[in-house]
C-alpha cells in the first residue's frame, strides 16, 4: 500500500477550479497547460517529418526490447499491468502496416508521457513553503512548535541554508527570459535545498525531472510530485523513452517554465567537484532555444550555474563505500540509503539544526547556452563586452534551424564551462577542509601505501590539536588567496571563526550524525579514526591540494591531486 | 551551391586556400595586413577586417603566435552565426591551450574548427589531388570548409576528436623537423622510420592521456601528414631541420627556411608540460635539447636511437 501511493501519489482534490493569478510564478499554470504539454510532445515525436515510416519498426522493437527485460527483472505489480501488451506489440510488429506501427508509437509515447508528466498543486506549494520549516522546527524541539506557530519567528531552518549570489540580477532576469539552474549534485537534498532556497529569495519555484527512485516514501513523493517535480524512471534504456524526456523537458523550456538539471546525472558519489556531465537533458536547454527562434520567438534561455555546499551531508556513508566499491559494483541507481530512512532524517536534521551555516547554496554568475555573460538587461555579450544576439548562434545562413549535431556540441560547449564554474564557485566548508588535513596527514605518514591500504588505518594517523590548528590557518589563509584570486569560494565560518573552534565543531558534527566516528579527540590529539569518512568531506578539496599544501607536505597534496583522475 | 570564403592571412597557404576556393566557384573575401602589396594568382586582399563579416566560412590561415590577437580584432565583427576554422599546425600556450580554445574564447563564435592533414600550400594552389581533414564538433563546419574548398580530387573528411587533431598536427611539426635534422645528419630510411615512429607513438600516447583518441594520430591528421612531410612535400621544417644538423643555431636555421616555423616552439611546448604533470617524454626531450643547440649533432642520433642501435 505505501509502495503504491510513492508510486501513484495521491492528487489533492479541487473543489473549484482553478485560475493562477496574474503575477503568480509560471509553474502555477502548468496544470492547466499540461494536456496541451503532453500532446506537444507526442505530436513532435510522432510527427512524420520527424519519424519516417522507416525507423518506426527499430524504434517499436528497441523498445520492446528494453522494457521487456526491465519488467522480467522487476516482477511487480508494474510488470504484472504492463508485461501483456509488450509481449502482444512483440508478437504482432512483424504484421502490421506503417500507419499500425505509428499508432502504436503513439500509444507508447503518450503512457511515457503522462507517466512522466508532475503536477503542480498551489497548495502543496503554500503548505511546503510556509508550513514545512515549522514543520521541521517541530521535529526537531517538538516544545518550541506552538510559539513558532502562534509567534511566527523565523524557523532554524532559516539558519540552514544560506543563499549566496547575485539573487536581485536573477530576479530582473527572470523577468526578461527562462532560467534554468545547473546545480552540482551531492545529495538528494539537493532539489529541496534549492526549492528552499529559491522560495527564500523570491525567485519562481522551478519545474525538474526527479529521478523516480526520490518517490520511495510516500511523504516525499507526494511533495515531490506536487511541487513540480516531473518523473524520471532511470531504469528505462528505452530510445523512445530518453526521446520524450528530452522533449518534454525542452517543451517546458520552450513555454517558460523555469527549470533544473542536475549536470552531473546522479549524486556525486565520491564527494569531489563534478568532473564529467551528462548532458542529454541540459541538451534540452538548447534546443528549446532552437525551437523558440524557428517559431520567430527569440525568448532568451538563462542559465544559472550553481553549486550546493554541505557541511554534513545526508548520504556521506553510503555514496563513499559505492565509490569505493570494485569497479563492476558501483550502482547508477541506489534506493535504499539515508534518503529512504526516515530515523537518518530526524537525526539529520536535528544535527543540522543546532549550527549555523550548515548549508550554502551558491548562484553563480548567470550566462547564456553558448557560455557568454550577459548584462543587466540580460543581452548576451562577447568577449570584449559587446552586446551579440545569442540567435545569430542558431541560424545557418540568415535561418533559425534546429540542428541537433550541432545544438549538441553547443551543449558540450557549455558543460565544459559548467566544470569550470563549478570549481570557481563551490564554497569550501570547515568540515571538508578539517578532513583534508587529517587525511593529508595520512597519506604524509604512509608513503607508498595505496588509497585502500590508507582506509584501513584506523586510527594511525593523529595530529596534536595545536598543531592542527595551526595547520588550519596555514591552510585557510592558502584558500582564502585562491578566493581573491577567483580560483574558489570560502565559506564565512571557515574564514572567521577561531580554528579550534572549526575542528571542535567538525568533530562534533560527524559524531553526532554519522554512525562512522570520522575524527575524534583523545585530549591531546585529534585522531583520523575512520579515513573513508574523511576521504568524502575531503574529497571536495582535491583540485587545489597542491596549491594549499605547504612545502613540506607538497608531495602528500600532489598525492591527493591524483585523485581526480580515479573514476 | 556556392559560399563566400573568407581568408585571413596572405602567406603562402592563405593564398593557396584562396586559390582553392575561387578554383570550386566560391567567392573570397582575403584579408593581408598590408592590403597594397601584388599578390600570386591575381587575387586581391582587403586589410578592412569588417569586410570579412559576410563570409560564411572564415579561414585563418596567419601563425600560430599571432591568432590570438586577430581573433580578437576580427571576432568584433563576428557573431555566433560564423564559422571560424584555423590551419595553424600549433598550439596557443600557455601551456597547451589550443587553437579552437583560442578562437572560442576570443571570439563570439562556437562553431570553429581546426583544418589539419597532408595540405600544403602548393599543392592547393596548383589544384592537385589529396586530402584533409577538419577537426570539428559540428558536422556544419566540416561541411562549410568542404564547400569552401573541396574538389573532385580534395578530399576533406571531419574528426570529432578536435584535441586529437590539433595535438597531431602539432606533433608532425615537431616531428618533420626532425626529420629534415636526420635527413641532414645523412643517416637512411631504416634510421628515420625508427625515430618518427618512435616521437609518433610517445606524442600520441601523451595525447591520449590528455583525453585525445589514440586513433586520430594514425589518420590524416597525424601519421598522413607525416608520410606526406617525409615523402618531402617542400615544407619549411624540412629545410629548417636541415639547416640544424649542419650546426647552425636555431636563429640561423629559421632565416634559412623562412620565417614563422612552428615545431621547435611545440616541442618546448609538449615538453614542459608533460613535465609539469609529471610525465616524462624521453624522446620529445632529447629532440628538444637538440633544438635548442644543447646536444651536438655527433652526438643526436646515439642520444635519440639509445640503445637499439647494434
Amino acid at each position: 500500500m505505501l509502495e503504491s501511493l510513492s508510486e501513484h501519489p495521491l492528487r489533492l482534490p479541487r473543489l473549484r477550479p482553478y485560475t493562477a493569478p496574474a503575477d503568480a510564478p509560471r509553474i502555477f499554470q502548468f496544470n492547466e497547460e499540461r494536456e496541451g504539454i503532453v500532446q506537444e510532445v507526442i505530436d513532435r515525436i510522432v510527427d512524420p517529418a520527424k519519424l519516417s515510416d522507416a525507423r518506426l519498426e527499430p524504434l517499436l522493437n528497441d523498445a520492446a526490447f528494453h522494457e521487456v527485460r526491465r519488467l522480467d527483472a522487476q516482477r511487480d505489480a508494474e510488470a504484472a499491468e504492463a508485461l501483456p501488451g509488450w509481449r502482444l506489440l512483440v508478437r504482432g510488429i512483424g504484421r502490421m502496416s506503417d500507419s499500425e506501427k505509428r499508432r502504436a508509437m503513439q500509444s507508447i509515447v503518450h503512457h511515457m508521457a503522462h507517466d512522466i508528466a508532475g503536477n503542480f498543486d498551489p497548495r502543496v506549494y503554500e503548505f511546503a513553503s510556509k508550513g514545512a520549516p515549522k514543520l521541521l522546527t517541530g521535529v526537531l524541539q517538538p516544545s518550541r512548535l506552538p510559539s513558532t506557530l502562534l509567534m511566527g519567528e523565523s524557523s532554524s531552518v532559516d539558519s540552514l541554508v544560506k543563499v549566496q549570489g547575485d539573487v536581485q540580477r536573477l530576479r530582473a532576469l527572470e523577468r526578461r527570459g527562462t532560467l534554468v539552474y545547473v546545480p552540482t549534485h551531492s545529495s538528494n537534498l539537493d532539489s529541496l535545498v534549492l526549492a528552499y532556497a529559491l522560495e527564500q529569495s523570491g525567485l519562481a519555484p522551478v519545474v525538474y525531472g526527479a529521478g523516480k527512485n526520490l518517490f520511495t516514501n510516500p511523504i516525499i513523493s507526494f511533495f515531490m510530485h506536487n511541487l513540480g517535480a516531473y518523473r524520471v524512471d532511470r531504469r528505462i534504456r528505452a530510445n523512445v523513452y530518453k526521446a520524450v524526456l528530452k522533449t518534454y523537458s525542452s517543451v517546458m523550456i520552450e513555454r517558460g517554465f523555469p527549470s533544473l538539471f542536475f549536470p552531473g546525472g546522479t549524486r556525486a558519489r565520491s564527494g569531489m567537484i563534478e568532473r564529467h556531465l551528462k548532458l542529454g537533458l541540459m541538451g534540452s536547454a538548447v534546443t528549446a532555444f532552437a525551437e523558440n527562434n524557428v517559431r520567430g520567438e527569440a525568448r532568451p534561455v538563462y542559465i544559472v550555474p550553481t553549486t550546493i555546499n554541505y557541511a554534513l551531508v545526508l548520504e556521506a556513508e553510503t555514496l563513499i563505500e559505492d565509490w569505493l566499491a570494485e569497479s563492476g559494483k558501483s550502482r547508477y541507481i541506489i534506493v535504499d540509503d539515508e534518503f529512504s530512512r526516515i530515523d537518518r532524517w530526524l537525526a539529520f536534521f536535528r544535527k543540522v539544526a543546532s549550527l549555523h551555516g550548515t548549508t550554502i547554496i551558491r548562484f553563480g554568475e548567470p550566462i547564456d547556452l553558448f557560455g557568454n555573460p550577459l548584462d543587466e538587461a540580460g543581452r548576451s555579450l562577447s568577449p570584449s563586452g559587446r552586446p551579440i544576439d545569442p540567435t545569430s548562434y542558431v541560424r545557418t545562413r540568415g535561418q533559425a534551424t534546429v540542428d541537433a549535431a550541432r545544438d549538441e556540441a553547443y551543449t558540450r560547449g557549455l558543460g565544459d564551462v559548467l566544470l569550470r564554474r563549478y570549481r570557481e564557485d563551490t564554497v569550501i566548508m570547515p568540515t571538508q577542509l578539517v578532513a583534508h588535513l587529517l587525511f593529508r596527514r595520512l597519506v604524509a605518514m604512509t608513503p607508498g601505501v595505496d588509497l585502500y591500504g590508507r582506509l584501513r588505518m584506523r586510527g594511525h594517523a593523529r595530529i596534536p590539536r595545536d598543531e592542527l590548528a595551526r595547520e588550519l590557518v596555514v591552510a585557510r589563509d592558502a584558500l582564502l588567496d585562491l578566493q581573491a584570486r577567483g580560483v574558489v569560494r570560502v565559506s564565512p565560518n571557515l574564514a572567521n571563526d577561531p580554528p579550534h573552534e572549526l575542528i571542535y565543531r567538525s568533530l562534533s558534527v560527524w559524531n553526532g550524525y554519522h554512525r562512522r566516528v570520522g575524527a575524534r579527540d583523545d585530549g591531546q590529539y585529534i585522531v583520523a579514526e575512520d579515513p573513508t569518512l574523511l576521504l568524502y568531506y575531503q574529497n571536495r578539496l582535491v583540485p587545489f591540494a597542491e596549491t594549499i599544501a605547504p612545502e613540506p607536505l607538497k608531495a602528500a597534496g600532489r598525492e591527493i591531486g591524483t585523485l581526480e583522475a580515479m573514476r | 551551391m556556392s559560399t563566400v570564403v573568407g581568408v585571413v592571412g596572405a602567406g603562402t597557404f592563405g593564398i593557396g586556400l584562396a586559390s582553392a576556393a575561387q578554383r570550386v566557384g566560391n567567392e573570397v573575401v582575403l584579408w593581408s595586413r598590408g592590403a597594397g602589396r601584388a599578390l600570386p594568382n591575381g587575387h586581391r586582399a582587403t586589410d578592412d577586417l569588417r569586410d570579412l563579416a559576410r563570409a560564411d566560412v572564415i579561414l585563418v590561415a596567419v601563425p600560430s603566435a599571432h591568432v590570438r590577437e586577430l581573433a580578437a580584432r576580427l571576432g568584433e565583427h563576428l557573431d555566433g552565426g560564423h564559422l571560424l576554422v584555423h590551419v595553424s599546425r600549433g598550439l596557443a600556450g600557455p601551456g597547451l591551450t589550443t587553437l579552437t580554445e583560442v578562437l572560442r574564447s576570443a571570439t563570439p563564435c562556437r562553431r570553429v574548427g581546426a583544418l589539419a592533414g597532408p595540405l600544403v600550400a602548393e599543392s592547393l594552389l596548383r589544384g592537385d589531388p589529396g586530402g584533409a581533414i577538419v577537426g570539428t564538433l559540428f558536422p556544419e563546419v566540416a561541411e562549410a570548409v568542404r564547400l569552401a574548398i573541396a574538389g573532385p580530387s580534395l578530399v576533406i573528411e571531419h574528426s570529432t576528436d578536435v584535441l586529437g587533431v590539433e595535438l597531431a598536427s602539432a606533433l608532425v611539426g615537431i616531428l618533420t623537423v626532425a626529420a629534415g635534422y636526420a635527413h641532414g645528419l645523412g643517416l637512411g630510411p631504416s634510421a628515420l622510420a625508427v625515430l618518427l615512429t618512435r616521437g609518433m607513438r610517445e606524442g600520441a600516447e601523451f595525447g591520449a592521456r590528455l583525453g585525445a583518441d589514440l586513433r586520430t594520430f594514425a589518420g590524416l591528421a597525424g601519421m598522413a601528414d607525416l608520410v606526406a612531410a617525409v615523402a618531402n612535400d617542400g615544407r619549411p621544417e624540412l629545410s629548417l631541420g636541415e639547416a640544424l644538423a649542419r650546426g647552425g643555431s636555431i636563429h640561423d636555421a629559421a632565416k634559412v627556411a623562412g620565417a614563422h616555423i612552428e615545431g621547435v616552439t611545440m616541442a618546448r611546448l609538449l615538453v614542459d608540460h608533460a613535465r609539469r604533470s609529471g610525465v616524462h617524454l624521453p624522446f620529445l626531450s632529447t629532440l628538444t635539447q637538440i633544438f635548442q643547440g644543447a646536444v651536438r649533432p655527433d652526438d643526436a642520433v646515439g642520444a635519440l636511437l639509445g640503445g637499439v642501435r647494434s
